[in-house]
């Protein structure tokens, strides 16, 4: 049995969402069915991605999807422009080098979240993570400085602030 | 009117994408080494991949067809946006681990590899 009916119903209606969104229709046959998928997937699965049901509030997620337009926008944007520059000038000015950047987070959901959005910025790419020294370990294109606390600062400082704001606290 | 606009910012999109994905083909052959390949491979997997998609669920809504092909290109052009969001870093991060954990190719030229001073302490 599900430790927490408020977990499983929310997780269940995100399934279904999903399933609607994805087939586009909203007719009886579509509701039941992705109704019987959603929800019996759920069943397996709540215990183990929510651990904390509390934390599931619509102040998260309207700080998430915050995160998520200036993501997609700014910061890509951004990231975008100063690797295209590089690969375009006729020679490029390139500071290869693997730094280590540490993180001040625990939830394993915000982890993944700054790796994700390290990774998915180009001219930063996660080699590695040290769960144990609580650091990345990441490839980094223009490297200014090699310090560790100054390479947070550029690389993670601000995907970290949103992290902890969507995940912990 | 709100069509023509949507059809058109969809149109942009797409082309964005497709120079994007165009100077990432450019970089991959520029770029002399593994590790600064992975960096165009970020540019045509974002730039060249999500934002077309996003394009392609914009575009259609401005498109004079029947609703139930329009909502359902739109849908699952989004939910193949959003899986290709969530998807593509990981295999970017497996890709560098594991060629930098082989010592398959070394990460030269580079400024400074505190990956391999943590490893060469651990031996």
């Amino acid at each position: 049995m599900v430790k927490s009916i408020y977990a499983y119903l929310i997780v269940g209606l995100i399934l279904l969402g999903i399933y609607i969104l994805y087939t586009g229709s909203v007719s009886m046959m579509e509701l039941i069915l992705g109704a019987i998928v959603g929800f019996s997937v759920a069943y397996i699965f709540t215990d183990e991605w929510i651990k904390k049901p509390s934390k599931l509030n619509l102040r998260r997620l309207s700080i998430l999807i915050a995160y998520a337009l200036k993501y997609f926008t700014v910061i890509e944007a951004k990231a975008h422009w100063s690797v295209v520059k590089a690969i375009l000038s006729p020679k490029p000015s390139l500071k290869p080098a693997i730094v280590r950047v540490p993180y001040r987070v625990s939830d394993e959901y915000a982890i993944v979240t700054i790796a994700n959005s390290i990774t998915n910025t180009p001219g930063t790419v996660v080699v590695d993570v040290s769960e144990d020294k609580k650091a990345l370990f990441v490839h980094w294109l223009f490297a200014e400085v090699t310090e560790d606390e100054e390479a947070r600062k550029h690389i993670s400082a601000e995907f970290e602030s949103w992290a902890k704001l969507i995940f912990e606290g | 009117m709100i069509d023509q606009i949507l059809f058109w910012f969809g149109v942009a999109l797409l082309f964005m994408g497709g120079v994007l994905d165009v100077i990432a083909s450019v970089g991959m052959n520029r770029f002399r080494n593994f590790y600064l390949r992975l960096h165009a491979a970020t540019i045509g997997s974002i730039g060249g991949g999500v934002y077309p998609l996003v394009g392609v669920a914009i575009l259609v809504l401005g498109l004079d067809v029947p609703s139930t092909f329009k909502y359902y290109i739109t849908g699952s052009a989004l939910i193949s946006a959003l899986i290709v969001v969530l998807t593509s870093p990981a295999g970017s991060h497996i890709l560098a681990k594991a060629a930098h954990k082989s010592r398959e190719v070394l990460p030269k030229p580079a400024i400074v590899d505190r990956l391999k001073e943590k490893e060469v302490n651990e031996e």
